[in-house]
């Protein structure tokens, strides 16, 4: 095989994985702290583009209107952690049922605010020509910031005052208070901190995807079923299930169609939970 | 027992008697109604009628699964959509032909099944708990409409019937029937809908009848403790899968009859909303009680077509609405409340009317002493000999139990030894809640290294875990009862010796209180009855008496001398008096390993023993006061462990 034709399917499988860890990370984040499983994840990623595409339509600059995007995502989840799920931990089930409202309340009213007629913004960035193939340099954007993403989460975790007791709330919330940890403060930086990062996706996806209300359904069962793979240490859990899940589809949608490849995903997820029930890092996890 | 089901049944106060019958009959009423009004009304609104008794179905789908199942799909209206799409695919070709097209509700019937088993075969026997039970049936759903949306091309039809991507499959033939050699015969839209509304009935009944039945006590008790039901020897995962195709065949008909209505299939049954109405129906109506799910599809209709404007654009708001102030406000669903806010009624206008009671009376008039020898249809059962060789168990680099090699004749055996020493851990080898890491566990001879926890139990090893194991939520009798149908599967059989079992246990006085609000001690009581009634010829018993009086330890003791004498009886103890007390040989494990075995009297007075207690406490008093400290070590996995079928939460750490 000639290397630049080499380069190039490195190049999208890299993408592909990228995009996976991206819009897995706010709901492993979650999840993985919190026990919840956000329902709406899907219509964060969906609000974090409509915010972009609204600050890029009132002229911000395209960088700037998604970090503003990622940030506005963030604090629309802390509204909602307050107004509805500080009321359902520990609910799982409740905790779905309540985001899922929540999920078809955020389609509709996007829908109505902006129709339902496919959107886009410009891709900042051109493209790159390697040998015979040209490929655009917004796939480095995405897969440096995937790996910003996955470092980022990491070092807020394990490196900062607020890392340390969301883990400690995390591990036992009873001996977290009675250690004085406000607990409930801390659950709620967590949830915003996941909306941020789900935010964050949208954002960075903005310019390479349609922007609809319902976009939201393209990405959730991809990035449920990313997480849910990984298993228990989710930093290292998205990126295992990112890798691996990621190449399954990129096999599937360069071989077949990304239809195909997204099922493949699936059923590749299905197989491995049978083997793995605890996920691809719950094997070192006492049980 | 019925008082069971009338409790998950959510419909409230329920005779004891004849409730086959009264079923039948409110829905043979249901049905002259519907009937006589279906008759009256114009065929259009008949026709808008009968989509209702559709969805009806559908839901009723969900109330099986997930109320009395406890399975947490959001799968159904996926299923539903593959139910339609089958329809299609089978009348569009066959229908010409055959004149019929309830051939094609039967194929659509199977296949929905068959997807269902398929699901749940990777779902429920690779363990995979409720939430994720949930978001897979979910990505299911997504998958499918991603890929029936994109079957727009000619190359995607079977027959026929093409698929149509996003432009849907139309020309579905609708409902037809022929008999063999005359006329063919399609409904009419009365007709349809008389066909819809029996079908859903029937369907309601069968719900019913079958919980009545021990295969949905099974279903209902799994859903309150998955650990127990299986160390009582029930195969939880066939359960569940049992349970989840019976309700993917409800809800593939469900579609099937969509189909024939609308005469077009489209992608979007597979989307989101669809698979949130099903749920929203279901909660509105109170998610175990069947009735709920035709009250929740006509409120929610109400609902949203009253607030969601004409044209309906608004629906997914006031779905989601609607979803969120449920969870919030009223967790059990329309009818449940109402049925509890009659009950409640009732209990102020008569207090003593309490349909548990009456129920025990019907059940109760033949008691019988409790025989703790063998059962006459059971081959009188020798102890057996349970052994382990060279087993171990890491975690990562720990061992907690390391290379062990022990038997456990007839009689009662101790197991003691500090905190950490590996004696539960050696417990759950034994009972096959954990699987060694090396080494092997026999039986008589037999390996059952890798046999699953309920065959063991089946095959008489009889647990009783560390933190009581009881179904909390239900009554004390319904958890003899449980224990009791295990083994013999004979309904009759087991509500005698429940009887007989509540005098024996002298737990009459509490046989119809929820378990969960018995005595600490109580509880362990209980949990022992309930592992004796199985018959075990092997018994394993983690800190029995943790929690009981000194009167309760006695019995115990006594209790276990009893079984001595039948079974192989393994006691892991901290309590010395109680250990004393069963004047059995002991085996005391120390970091994992067998350290010394001896008698009560040969090892109170050997040095070494005292050692490795005092050792392992710096002088923190003597071993029997170390209960209810944190254990550390291994012992530390086994008790987060007992929390059983609740592990299922990503309990986190960022990495490391």
């Amino acid at each position: 095989m000639a290397p630049d034709r080499l380069f190039n399917l490195g190049f999208d499988l890299a993408s592909t994985i990228s995009i996976l860890a991206l819009v897995s990370l706010g709901l492993a984040v979650i999840f993985g702290m919190r026990g919840v499983i956000n329902l709406a994840h899907g219509e964060f990623i969906m609000l974090g583009a409509f915010a972009t595409l609204t600050g890029v339509r009132s002229g911000l600059n395209t960088w700037m209107a998604m970090a503003v995007a990622a940030a506005a995502v963030g604090l629309f989840g802390i509204v909602v952690e307050r107004l509805i799920i500080r009321h359902l931990y520990g609910r799982l089930a409740d905790t779905m049922l309540a985001t899922w409202g929540l999920s078809l309340i955020m389609v509709q009213a996007v829908q109505n605010r902006y129709g339902s007629v496919t959107e886009g913004i410009p891709v900042p960035v051109g493209n790159f020509t390697v040998g015979e193939f040209s490929m655009s340099k917004y796939n480095f954007v995405l897969i440096s910031a995937a790996a910003v993403g996955v470092l980022a989460t990491y070092t807020i975790m394990r490196r900062t005052r607020y890392g340390l007791l969301a883990r400690a709330a995390t591990q036992s919330e009873t001996m977290a208070e009675g250690l004085g940890v406000n607990t409930s403060g801390v659950n709620m930086w967590t949830f915003g901190l996941g909306s941020a990062l789900a935010g964050a996706a949208g954002a960075l996806l903005a310019p390479v995807v349609g922007v609809i209300p319902t976009m939201g359904q393209t990405f959730v069962a991809r990035a449920f079923m990313t997480v849910i793979v990984g298993g228990p240490a989710f930093v290292a859990g998205t990126v295992s299930a990112s890798g691996l899940l990621g190449f399954i589809e990129n096999v599937g949608t360069n071989w077949f169609t990304p239809v195909i490849g997204q099922a493949m995903l699936l059923m590749a997820a299905i197989v491995i939970l049978r083997f793995l029930p605890q996920g691809l890092t719950g094997t070192r996890l006492r049980r | 027992m019925k008082e069971m089901l009338s409790r998950v049944s959510g419909s409230g106060a329920q005779p004891a008697t004849g409730s086959v019958q009264r079923d039948l009959g409110g829905a043979v009423l249901a049905f002259a109604a519907a009937a006589v009004v279906g008759n009256w009304v114009e065929e259009f609104t008949a026709f808008e009628w009968s989509l209702w008794a559709v969805q009806a179905i559908l839901a009723l789908s969900l109330t099986l699964v997930w109320g009395y199942g406890g399975i947490f799909s959001l799968g159904q209206a996926a299923i539903y959509g593959i139910g339609g799409y089958t329809y299609g695919f089978w009348a569009i070709n066959l229908a010409d032909n055959t004149g019929e097209s309830l051939t094609a509700v039967l194929a659509a019937v199977v296949v929905g099944a068959v997807f269902a088993a398929l699901l749940g075969y990777f779902m429920f026997y690779g363990n995979v708990t409720d939430v994720y039970v949930a978001i897979i049936t979910l990505a299911t759903s997504l998958v499918l409409f991603a890929f029936v949306n994109s079957t727009s091309g000619r190359a995607y039809r079977i027959g026929d019937a093409p698929f149509g991507g996003y432009n849907g499959m139309p020309r579905i033939p609708r409902l037809t029937w022929r008999l063999p050699g005359g006329e063919s015969h399609e409904l009419t839209r009365t007709q349809f809908l008389l066909f819809c509304v029996a079908a859903g009935l029937l369907i309601a009944v069968l719900i019913r009848v079958l919980s009545r039945r021990p295969f949905g006590r099974i279903a209902v008790a799994l859903q309150h403790n998955e650990l127990r039901t299986g160390l009582l020897g029930y195969d939880v995962r066939w359960h569940k899968l049992a349970v989840f195709t019976l309700g993917g065949a409800i809800a593939a008909f469900a579609g099937a009859l969509f189909a024939a209505w609308g005469r077009f299939m489209s992608p979007p049954v597979f989307s989101l909303t669809p698979a949130a109405l099903v749920v929203i129906w279901v909660l509105v109506g109170g998610r175990s009680s069947v009735s709920g799910a035709f009250v929740g599809v006509l409120v929610v209709k109400g609902f949203s077509s009253w607030f969601g404007g004409a044209s309906g654009d608004n629906e997914p708001i006031v779905l989601g609405v609607i979803l969120v102030l449920i969870v919030l406000l009223l967790p059990g669903g329309v009818v449940t409340n109402l049925s509890r806010l009659r009950q409640w009624a009732q209990s102020r206008i008569s207090p003593s009317a309490d349909t548990l009671g009456l129920d025990a009376e019907t059940v109760d008039h033949t008691p019988e002493p409790y025989r703790a020898a063998p059962t006459p249809q059971d081959a009188p059962r020798t102890a057996r000999l349970i052994a382990t060789e060279a087993v171990t168990k890491r975690y990562g680099g720990l061992a907690a139990v390391d290379a062990v090699t022990l038997e456990f004749p007839r009689g009662v055996s101790c197991l003691i030894g500090p905190n950490g020493a590996g004696k539960s851990t050696l417990l759950d080898l034994l009972s096959g809640r954990q699987r060694p890491t090396a080494g092997a566990v026999t039986l008589d001879g037999q390996d059952l290294t890798r046999r699953e926890p309920f065959l063991r139990a089946r095959g008489g090893v009889g647990t009783k875990l560390q933190v009581a194991s009881i179904y909390e939520s239900l009554t004390v009798r319904e958890n003899l009862w449980l224990a009791c149908y295990a083994m013999p599967r004979d309904p009759e059989e087991a509500d005698r010796r429940v009887a007989g079992l509540l005098d024996w246990l002298d737990l009459r006085d509490e046989a119809e209180r929820p378990a969960g609000t018995l005595s600490h001690g109580k509880k362990q009581w209980l949990e022992i009855g309930m592992v004796v009634s199985t018959d075990p010829s092997v018994v394993l018993l983690d800190e029995p008496t943790a929690g009981m009086t000194r009167e309760e330890t006695a019995r115990t003791a006594n209790l276990v001398r009893e079984l001595g004498e039948t079974a192989s009886v393994i006691v892991v103890e901290h309590d010395m008096d109680f250990v004393r007390q069963l004047d059995a040989p002991i085996t005391v494990l120390h970091m994992g390993s067998m350290f010394v075995q001896g008698t009560f009297e040969e090892l109170s007075g050997d040095d070494r023993v005292i050692d490795i207690y005092l050792g392992a406490h710096h002088g923190n008093g003597g071993p029997a006061d170390d209960r209810g400290s944190a254990p550390s070590g291994p012992v530390d996995a086994d008790s987060e462990a007992a929390d059983g079928a609740s592990t299922s939460r990503g309990s986190a750490d960022a990495d490391a």
